[in-house]
């Protein structure tokens, strides 16, 4: 089963006094369960895919089909449900809210969608468990490290159950040893069967892949399978 | 948790939010006050006109050319079915003399019990038989006279018999700077007749049957309800009242701009924040919702203190303006304090309306990439 599917998909960024095509007729199946790892050097249009397959954007030209469905024609507020429902991000900047604590960030998408408040303590709780890190339950972001705020990230991203989870250069600001851990970890949430789709330009992360789609100039030059 | 997320979200710019609160307060308070004082003295002015709504006073017409009223039409009135008390008037304009002073001023005449049930005497009895006459206290104090002094109206001596009290403000007869004497000693003929009628709905019926009695033929007098000139003064105070609110309530736009300013900078220094609540499942309803929250929370801060302010503000101003405060606890007084409160709010969450419409219409995209 495919859960995004590119089909001729363009994106083009236009201003006043130029145009940059950042994606070009890119064509890209994701199946359920992968690990797929997006490869390419900076303005190789890494991002914009992770951005577009997770709902924040849309194509310029062409189709993608989220779990089967194209989602050109929804609107925003179908667009959030999706985003809220179906994808979790993390971002190489973690992007916690600082006013609110580890159990409260990671309770913030289950506020959205609407779970009652004891529902959502034990599973902010069971997740922050899940990424190791209960004991920093009651710290606000800027009271844990770098590594620890990943980890928050993740659990707020897995808390509504998502089918995919988006990754940006999740080690980008990390050690090796904490980024090496955070890596584990989405491998583990790969293994429960979350589609994991990894941005990065670091080649040592490849190996944590099914697959690695190689991207440059806003097209895919190579597709490869990562034999373990 | 939206609450809190709003508590806490004010809470990080701690002295900014106070001064948002402190723009409120003075906005509220100023507004509050400025209406419980306006009500105070509306309500010290109309006590002095006393209990004179059911009251109607009958003129001769003048546009029709009528100067008297005559005796037959104060037959009518008092055949009337509705009026409870009838005091025809008489009224001239005298030169009255105390040893060396001498005044002109008006001189009444009027019934002895009329007399004693409108007014109250300071020294001696009310007392209009065998000569005698009553004083109002302005004019008595400007001749020098007291109760028992001989006084000459017009060639006739009287003797006062009491020196009435200083009344307030009367739209039917003034006698402060009067003299009444009996109805039979005037020699003038009746200018005036005041009806109290049984009561307030009793005035239109009153007012048709002169109509069909007296003005049947030509329209010989007016008839003047009490009731609709203190409805209109009412109406004016009421008016002043709103525009002297209206002034202080600049000063709640000022506070409401100061929160419109406020909520902008923090939606701009919050832009990558929304951007990541917009991306991890919030719909657009819910930023506009956790915004206008947090000018909820400034509206009610403000409010909340600036009623309970308004209180002792509007008391001091009322107190050190009119000397005495009479309807603080009132149930006028508790409208201006609840309207103040609201209207705080209400401005708090209008000035917050553009910041969230704002913030909640961020392209996600864009407000992640925000540095």
């Amino acid at each position: 089963m495919k859960v995004v599917v590119f089909e001729n998909v363009s994106k083009v960024y236009r201003t006043k006094y130029y145009e940059v095509r950042a994606l070009d007729e890119i064509n890209l199946e994701v199946r359920r369960g992968e690990f797929l790892a997006i490869m390419g050097p900076s303005g190789s249009g890494k991002s914009t895919m992770l951005n577009l397959i997770g709902c924040l954007d849309k194509p310029t030209k062409g189709e993608i089909y989220i779990k089967g469905n194209p989602i050109s024609g929804l609107s925003d507020s179908e667009l959030t449900d999706l985003r809220r429902d179906t994808i979790g991000f993390v971002f190489q900047q973690y992007n916690l809210i600082s006013t609110l604590t580890t159990l409260e960030n990671v309770e913030l998408p289950m506020i959205f969608s609407r779970r009652n408040s004891e529902e959502r303590r034990k599973k902010a709780e069971k997740l922050l468990k899940l990424v190791g890190i209960e004991e920093v339950a009651d710290r606000k972001p800027f009271e844990i490290s770098g590594g620890q705020q990943q980890r928050v990230a993740i659990a707020r991203a897995m808390a509504n159950d998502p089918e995919i989870l988006l990754c940006d250069e999740p080690t980008g600001n990390l050690d090796t040893n904490s980024g090496l851990q955070i890596m584990e970890i989405l491998r583990n949430l790969n293994r429960r069967g979350v589609t994991i789709i990894l941005v990065t330009h670091n080649e040592s992360l490849k190996e944590f892949a099914d697959r690695v789609v190689r991207l440059r100039d806003g097209r895919i030059v190579d597709v490869s399978s990562v034999s373990h | 948790m939206y609450l809190q997320l709003a508590i806490r979200n004010l809470g990080r710019t701690k002295v900014r939010s106070a001064l948002a609160i402190v723009g409120i307060i003075i906005g509220v308070t100023a507004i509050t006050s400025i209406g419980i004082f306006g009500e105070n003295l509306k309500h010290i002015v109309l006590e002095s006109f006393g209990d004179i709504a059911n009251e109607v006073i009958i003129l001769p017409n003048f546009k029709e050319g009528y100067k008297i009223i005559d005796e037959k039409t104060i037959e009518i009135v008092k055949k009337s079915p509705y009026s409870s008390q009838v005091i025809p008037v008489k009224t001239s304009s005298e030169e009255i003399r105390f040893r060396d002073k001498k005044r002109v001023a008006t001189v009444y005449g009027m019934d002895e019990r009329a007399v004693m049930t409108l007014f109250e005497a300071e020294n001696g009895t009310i007392s209009l038989k065998a000569g005698r006459c009553v004083i109002g206290k302005v004019l008595a104090d400007a001749l020098g006279v007291k109760v028992g002094s001989k006084i000459s109206v017009d060639n006739h001596i009287y003797r006062i018999s009491a020196i009435l009290k200083k009344e307030g403000a009367r739209f039917d007869i003034t006698p402060n700077s009067a003299l009444i004497i009996s109805e039979k000693a005037h020699k003038s003929n009746y200018t005036m007749v005041i009806v109290k009628l049984k009561n307030l709905d009793e005035i239109e019926p009153f007012k048709d049957f002169i109509e069909k009695t007296v003005n049947l033929k030509k329209e010989k007098v007016d008839v003047i309800e009490m009731k609709r000139i203190l409805d209109r003064i009412n109406k004016a105070f009421n008016q002043v009242n709103l525009f002297l609110m209206a002034i202080a309530g600049i000063s709640l736009l000022v506070a409401g701009v100061s929160i419109l300013n406020i909520m902008l900078m923090s939606t701009i220094e919050r832009t990558k924040e929304i951007g990541v609540m917009r991306a991890i499942g919030a719909q657009k309803t819910t930023i506009l919702k956790i915004f206008l929250l947090e000018a909820l929370m400034l509206g009610v801060g403000g409010s909340i203190v600036g009623s309970l302010l308004s209180i002792a503000g509007g008391y001091l101003i009322t107190k050190l303006i009119i000397g005495r405060a009479v309807s603080i606890f009132s149930i006028t007084t508790l409208f201006y304090i609840f309207g103040g409160f609201f209207f705080g709010i209400i401005t708090s969450v209008l000035s917050g309306l553009y910041p969230a419409w704002k913030a909640s219409n961020l392209e996600p995209i864009e407000a992640l990439r925000y540095e």
